[in-house]
Formats: C-alpha cells, sequence, structure tokens
C-alpha cells in the first residue's frame, strides 16, 4: 500500500539563484498576454489626468460610499464563503443521500445574473409578490443593505463551493486521520486540520466573492442599496459628462488595490504543494439530527436560489402567454451569447497560464504587481471598463472600436483574474520541482510545458474557463459600449426587455441564458462527480 | 491546451456566423428606443424602401455621450432618441432638416434650430393604485404633500426624471426646483432604477403613486396585469404633464443624407404613427391620428409650455440637484 506523502509546507518559490530560460520565457508571455489588461486602467487614469474629474461628490458622500462598499463586500465574502465551505463539504465528504445531485444544485445558483436575481427577489416578495399570491405569506420586500447582502451572498456563494470542493477532495485524507487517530473529534479536525489547508482556496474565492461584490450593480440598484458601483452607474446615466463617473472609477481601483495590498500582506508565504491523495478516504457518515439539518440547509439554499427566481421567470412567461403575447426566440442572441462567452474563456484560461506561472513556479518581485494588475481589474465596474476602452479604441485603435475582438479582448481582461486564480491553485497544488525534473532529464522546454505543466494545471485552467464562459454570458454594461452595431447578446435582451416592461420576453431570453449556462457548469462539475 | 485553442477558436467562428455583414450602403441608425418597441417599424421601413438598416440600440443618454466622443468619425447616420435632451445635447453633430420634415409636427415638438424633430409623445403622469388611492394630486406640488409620505415611487436616476427636473428648472428656475426636490425627499419616496417597476408597485400596492411616462402602465396591461392602477395626468398645466418627444435627427457627416431623410419622413407617415399608437401606446404628432384607446387626445391635456431644445442646456444641473437635494 502506498502512503501518500506527508504533507508539509513548502516554500513553492524556487531559489533565487537559478533564474533558468524557461522563466524568462514565462515572463515575455505573461507580459504580452497582460497588454490588454492594462488597456483599461492606463485609459482611465489618462483620462482623468489629460482632461479633469467634472463635478465629481462632495467628500462627505464619498466617505459615506466608502463604508457601505466594504461593509456590504465584507459581508457577502464572509456569508459567501460560509454558504459555499459547507455546501462543499456536505457534498463532498459526507454520506448524504443524492450526494451528488446537491453538488449540482449547490453550483447551478452562478448561471444567475445578479440583475435577474434581484429582479425575481422583488417579484416573489411583498404584498402582491408570487410568495404572498401562492403561500398566503407575505414576506416584505428585502430592500437596501439586507437584500443587497442576501442576494449577493446566496448567488455568490456558489463561486465558493466551486473553488472549495475541488480542494476539498485534494486533501491528503492522512492528516486528517492522523488527527482523529489522535483523538480529535470531527469538529476540531475540520478547524485544525482541513480549514488550514483550504486557507490558499478560501483566499481565492474571497478574492472573486469579495471584488465581484465591489462591482456589482444589478443587484444593488434594483434592492436600493447604495454602493460606489452604484453612485458611478447613477453619474453614467445622468449625464453626459463621462469625466465624474471615471474619476470615482479610479478612486474604486485605488480602494480595489488597498483591499489586495491587505490580502497580500495577511496572505500566507508558504503553499501545500501535494501530489493526489493516494487513496481514498471514507465519507463522514450523517445520522440523526445532524443529517436532517444538513438537508435542510441544503434544501432551503436550493429553494431560495433556485426555486424562486425560475418560479417568478416561469410565472412571467405563463402569464404572459395566458395575456397573448406573441413570443420571440432569441436564437441569434444565444448564439452571439455563447459565441463571444467561449471566445473569451478559451482566450482567458490560455492567457492566464503564463500569469499563474509567474506569481507561483517563478516568482519575482513583480510577481505582486502582475496579480494585483488583474484583480483590480475585475474589481472596476464594468461600465467603467467598458467607457476607458472606448475612449482608448477611439484615440489610439480606430479599427477596433465596435469590433468584436476588442470585445472579447476586454472580456478576457476583466475576468481573467477567475482563472488566473483557479490555476494558481492547481499549480500550488504541485511542486515545481517536476518541471525541473523534466527538464532535467532532458525534455525540451515545449514538451515540457505539453507534457508536464499543462497536465497538472488542466483542472485549474478548465475551473477558470468555466467561470469566465459564466462571467461574459452575465455581462451588460461593457457589452452595451463595445458590441458592434446590431450585435444584441441575451444579457443586453434581458436588459431592454425588462426596461420596457415586456416581461415575457424578458423571462424567455432569462430561461435561455440558463439553459445555455448549465452546459459549462455540469462540465465543470463533471470532473467533480466522477471522482 | 488543445482544447482550451479549440473552444476559443470554435466561439470565434460561432461569432463569425452571426455576425453582421459590412456596413456598406447601409443606414445606420443609433437608437435609444428599445429594440422590443421599434425593430418592428425599422423593418417595414426596410420592406417598403428597400434601404438596409442597422441599429446600435443602447440608452438615449449613452448614445448622446458616444457620438459626442465619435465626433466626426463616427459611422451613424441617425439618432433617434427617447428625449429631447439626449438629442439636444449633440445638435452641434446634426444636420439642418428640410422645412417639408419639420412642418409635419406642431413646432413646439421639435427644434427650434430646426436640428431634429419629435416623433411620438410620451407624457409624464401620476400613476396610481385605484384600490387605495382616494385623493389625487391636483398639481405637481400636491405630490410632496405630507399625505403622500413613504406612498410615492421616483426613478431619480432615470433619464426620464432627469429630463422631468430640467423642464422645472426651465418652468421656474433652480433654487425653487430644489426646494421642490427637497419637499419630494423630506416625504421619504421609494425610489427605483426604472419606470417600470414603479408602475408595478403601484399596481400590487406597495407604492399608491408614482412618478411615471404614461405608456409603461399600457404595457403592463399588455402582460395581463395592471388591472389594479390607473394614469392621472395632473390637471394644472405643470411639468407633472409634460410632454417629452421621442425625435430623431440626422448627423451632419452622413454619407446617406437620402436614406436618412426617407427614414424620418417614414417615422411621420401615416403608417408609423399609427404603430406608434397601438404598439408602443404614445402619442401621434401628426394630425389625423388618433392615440391608444384609453387615452384622451394630446390636444386635451393641460400641458406646460416650455421650450424643448433648452431642456439639454439644464440636464447637468438637474442631475446635480436631484443630487444636491439627497434623492441619489
Amino acid at each position: 500500500m502506498t502512503v501518500g506523502p506527508l504533507t508539509a509546507p513548502v516554500e513553492t518559490a524556487p531559489s533565487r539563484g537559478r533564474r533558468s530560460k524557461s522563466s524568462r520565457g514565462w515572463w515575455t508571455a505573461t507580459a504580452i498576454v497582460l497588454l490588454p489588461a492594462l488597456i483599461p486602467p492606463i485609459s482611465l487614469a489618462w483620462q482623468v489626468l489629460t482632461k479633469g474629474t467634472g463635478a465629481t461628490l462632495p467628500l462627505d458622500r464619498l466617505l459615506v460610499l466608502f463604508a457601505s462598499t466594504v461593509g456590504l463586500t465584507i459581508a457577502v465574502t464572509a456569508t459567501a464563503l460560509s454558504i459555499g465551505t459547507t455546501t462543499a463539504w456536505l457534498t463532498n465528504r459526507t454520506d448524504l443521500p443524492a450526494r451528488k445531485v446537491w453538488m449540482i444544485l449547490a453550483a447551478l445558483p452562478l448561471v444567475i445574473p445578479s440583475y435577474m436575481a434581484a429582479l425575481t427577489i422583488i417579484g416573489a416578495t411583498g404584498p402582491d409578490g408570487l410568495i404572498s399570491t401562492w403561500v398566503g405569506l407575505e414576506i416584505p420586500t428585502p430592500y437596501g443593505f439586507v437584500g443587497a447582502w442576501l442576494a449577493l451572498s446566496v448567488f455568490l456563494a456558489p463561486m465558493a463551493h466551486l473553488i472549495v470542493s475541488p480542494a476539498l477532495r485534494l486533501i491528503d485524507p492522512a492528516t486528517e486521520e492522523a488527527a482523529t487517530g489522535l483523538g480529535a473529534g470531527q469538529r476540531r479536525v475540520f478547524f485544525t486540520v482541513t480549514l488550514p489547508q483550504l486557507r490558499p482556496a478560501l483566499v481565492s474565492a474571497g478574492l472573486m466573492v469579495g471584488l465581484y461584490t465591489v462591482s456589482d450593480f444589478g443587484a444593488v440598484s434594483l434592492l436600493r442599496f447604495d454602493t460606489f458601483t452604484r453612485a458611478i452607474f447613477t453619474l453614467y446615466a445622468g449625464q453626459i459628462d463621462r469625466r465624474p463617473a471615471a474619476a470615482l472609477s479610479l478612486v474604486l481601483m485605488i480602494l480595489a488595490l488597498a483591499i489586495l495590498f491587505i490580502e497580500r500582506r495577511s496572505r500566507p508565504r508558504a503553499g501545500y504543494a501535494m501530489p493526489r491523495p493516494g487513496r481514498a478516504r471514507r465519507p463522514v457518515a450523517m445520522r440523526g439530527w445532524p443529517k436532517g439539518l444538513a438537508l435542510a440547509f441544503l434544501s432551503a439554499f436550493a429553494f431560495f436560489s433556485l426555486a424562486v427566481p425560475i418560479s417568478v421567470l416561469l410565472f412571467w412567461l405563463i402569464r404572459g402567454l395566458s395575456a397573448g403575447v406573441k413570443l420571440g426566440a432569441f436564437w441569434d442572441e444565444t448564439l452571439r451569447s455563447m459565441g463571444v462567452s467561449l471566445a473569451a474563456a478559451g482566450l482567458a484560461a490560455l492567457a492566464s497560464l503564463p500569469v499563474a506561472m509567474v506569481t507561483t513556479w517563478k516568482r519575482s518581485r513583480f510577481s505582486g504587481a502582475v496579480e494585483s494588475a488583474t484583480w483590480a481589474i475585475y474589481a472596476l465596474p464594468h461600465i467603467t471598463v467598458g467607457i476607458a476602452v472606448v475612449a482608448f479604441a477611439l484615440t489610439w485603435a480606430r479599427p477596433l472600436y465596435q469590433s468584436v475582438l476588442l470585445l472579447v479582448l476586454t472580456y478576457v481582461a476583466m475576468f481573467m483574474a477567475q482563472s488566473v486564480s483557479t490555476v494558481q491553485d492547481s499549480l500550488r497544488r504541485v511542486s515545481p520541482v517536476l518541471e525541473d525534473a523534466s527538464r532535467g532529464l532532458g525534455r525540451g522546454p515545449l514538451r515540457t510545458l505539453a507534457g508536464v505543466t499543462v497536465p497538472l494545471a488542466s483542472p485549474g485552467l478548465a475551473a477558470g474557463a468555466a467561470l469566465v464562459f459564466l462571467s461574459v454570458m452575465k455581462e451588460l454594461p461593457a457589452t452595451l459600449l463595445l458590441r458592434p452595431n446590431g450585435f444584441e447578446t441575451l444579457a443586453i435582451r434581458i436588459w431592454s426587455t425588462t426596461g420596457e416592461g415586456f416581461y415575457t420576453m424578458a423571462s424567455v431570453a432569462s430561461l435561455a441564458l440558463i439553459a445555455v449556462s448549465i452546459v459549462p457548469l455540469l462540465a465543470l462539475t463533471y470532473r467533480d462527480l466522477s471522482d | 491546451m488543445k482544447r482550451l485553442v479549440a473552444v476559443a477558436v470554435f466561439g470565434a467562428l460561432v461569432v463569425a456566423a452571426c455576425g453582421s455583414s459590412g456596413s456598406d450602403n447601409r443606414l445606420i441608425v443609433y437608437s435609444g428606443r428599445s429594440e422590443e418597441l421599434i425593430q418592428q417599424l425599422i423593418d417595414r421601413f426596410t420592406d417598403s424602401t428597400g434601404v438596409e438598416v442597422e441599429v446600435r440600440y443602447a440608452g438615449s443618454t449613452d448614445l448622446a455621450a458616444t457620438l459626442l466622443q465619435e465626433g466626426d468619425t463616427t459611422d451613424a447616420d441617425v439618432f433617434f432618441a427617447q428625449d429631447p435632451a439626449s438629442l439636444g445635447s449633440v445638435a452641434d453633430l446634426l444636420a439642418d432638416l428640410p422645412r417639408s420634415i419639420l412642418d409635419l409636427v406642431d413646432p413646439k415638438f421639435a427644434d427650434r434650430n430646426g436640428r431634429w424633430v419629435g416623433t411620438s409623445g410620451r407624457v409624464r403622469t401620476f400613476v396610481y393604485n385605484t384600490e387605495t388611492t382616494i385623493e389625487l394630486p391636483q398639481t405637481i406640488d400636491d405630490v410632496t404633500d405630507p399625505r403622500w409620505f413613504g406612498e410615492v415611487g421616483v426613478a431619480p436616476t432615470n433619464g426620464s426624471f432627469l429630463a422631468f427636473v430640467s423642464a422645472m428648472i426651465l418652468e421656474r428656475g433652480e433654487d425653487a426646483t430644489l426646494q421642490w426636490l427637497e419637499s419630494l425627499e423630506m416625504n421619504r419616496p421609494q425610489e427605483f432604477p426604472r419606470n417600470s417597476p414603479i408602475v408595478a408597485a403601484a399596481d400590487s400596492g406597495v407604492v399608491e403613486g408614482g412618478l411615471v411616462n404614461h405608456y409603461y402602465l399600457l404595457r403592463l396591461r399588455a402582460e395581463g396585469e395592471g388591472t389594479h392602477s390607473e394614469n392621472w395626468f395632473i390637471p394644472a398645466g405643470d411639468v407633472g404633464t409634460l410632454v417629452m418627444p421621442a425625435g430623431v435627427g440626422i448627423l451632419s457627416v452622413t454619407d446617406m443624407p437620402e436614406a436618412a431623410r426617407q427614414f424620418i419622413e417614414f417615422l411621420l407617415s401615416e403608417a408609423a404613427q399609427t404603430y406608434f399608437a397601438t404598439e408602443t401606446f404614445e402619442f401621434p404628432l401628426i394630425p389625423g391620428v388618433p392615440p391608444a384607446r384609453g387615452l384622451p387626445a394630446l390636444k386635451d391635456l393641460n400641458t406646460p409650455d416650455i421650450d424643448l431644445s433648452e431642456l439639454a442646456d439644464v440636464l447637468e444641473d438637474a442631475a446635480r440637484l436631484v443630487s444636491e437635494a439627497g434623492l441619489v
């Protein structure tokens, strides 16, 4: 019987003295793939420096916005991580009935865009809401902080679920069994052995959820909670002058960089390099009241995150059909959404390989800056990215203006952080020594890349591609600004139909968006299911 | 790796397969009016004239800002907007319209300098729940009466509300407008991002009333709801019953002036005006075409006398006042 090597924290950065040629190659590749990602922030800063800020907001209002944004971000991150880790643990580590079904259900809400989530929450609650009509129980619509916090937490928890799940499975059972053998209880094992090993995954998930919250507009606007991003949208929508919105976005980007700086300080220096577990683990047996509680928790989560929104959409559809509304199909929109999402997902995953490489195995003093750059753009409101790229294209790259190419590159820039972080997680799990070994045994750099590095990174590449796909499917503000004329996507049609009160058509477009998004999500969880 | 490349390439192919063809010989329309409302009409235009049209749909203010950024390099031929403020803010980029077009509508629904012309009327109204509301506001100032505390829905960030505030600035000046906005805010109105959720809220009783454009209620009825609410056209002749025409102008850099003119003439034809009345529930602006059933005639409404050409000049002030009053 082979026993997996005992896991120990190892320094994942190579020793200073041997900067190899392959390292230089990776850094060059990183510089190239980061170019599109640098366009939005540089263009934004350029706009503000050369054109001024216009009439922005008074300082006291800025401070209130700052506080409310930070408060919401912390609350959503903590809640979404707790929910996501719980669903991940319950569906990966226990013997709950229909475990694999729950595994998929816990990930599914990620396909629902935050504006649709908020809209359906409003449709379900209140005096005339669906819940009141059907069950007779009137739940007040949760406007303000509570609404934004709940909606974002529930619909972002699947992000944490998806990132924590593979990490949970890759922990060597030997460490936990050793702790149990030494007399530690189930809970003690989870908090002292399992959780510390999950830390890198939790940090990634936390950044992904937290910075998404910073950039979200849909939920906070519909549920009326004033954040920085909502203020930026308001400035942008209310006036022709785009300077105040740009100035405020720059402030927001600095805020995001500050969050990253704090995160970096608190991050553990060492990673856990570990090969795949040498043998299967025994699932935790769930009996009695913990089992009931676990099932109740999963059911409640699936009810609020899936049953409620989908019921509201179906209700609109049926209501409209019985009122005689003619349905339109959204074939072209569906194809376009899929096309740009696939292209962006593939490119983002490819581009994230060198970036993840130079921030894990090939670290240098620039690694931190590279990583921060990708996250900073991820945190920007999408409308800001759109405005910055429009300004850039009109001045410097007129032929690319309103082209699909620029649109896709912008998506890659906006969402690359997601795939960088999943690839990093994959790479951190294996020792960089493997690559050196391959080179040492006489394999060339390309063969090492194809035969060693890519296969090791592949779970992260696939997960990253799927996450980017889902994000692009839902993206609206930048798409509106950057798309070619007539290039309507599903997200755009959902926006325009709901705005004009065409709820029946909106529900068709929303259901199409959900249907298409399920495919990559299933592909993503398939790996988990087959484990 | 290979699979990822395949995914990216496949995506690119899908996009290429459904992407639009080149833009030569197509009339490019920047439309602040949504696809659901007017694509059918544009298809009819193409059917009857043979002119192919390429449309860019987005918000009216968005498109105005985009046009200002694009300047003379824009590919757009026509700007079709929801409100006079958006049109007015790009007036310098628009060409003079021929007299023959301007004469089709009442001069108060066209630009003073002849750069844009109104195509359909959208009227500000007070939508209210018929089961809870007993006493209706007689003037726009009544809406800020304490009796409406917490019961009025507004969309302070929406273009239509900002245009309404702009009109109020033109009617009563900045100070009085700020005062009105402050008393509205003291009354704790419920804020919504757009008009249609306000109408839905009034219909379901979440709010008693709301300041919106008139056609959202008719739209909600077409979806099978809207039976518990009604539009109330505030009778005092103030900005509470402002007519904000959607309008259209031709970019002066257009390379298709003839087709652009045909497009505007089509929008002001009887067929298109009837379409606006029956499909988008707006007020037709040419004589002889009646509005949708259930709506009063435009001339029977007591509407304020405001030079819509000036709206754009005070739009920024309106946004500032709304924010100063604490509504956003």
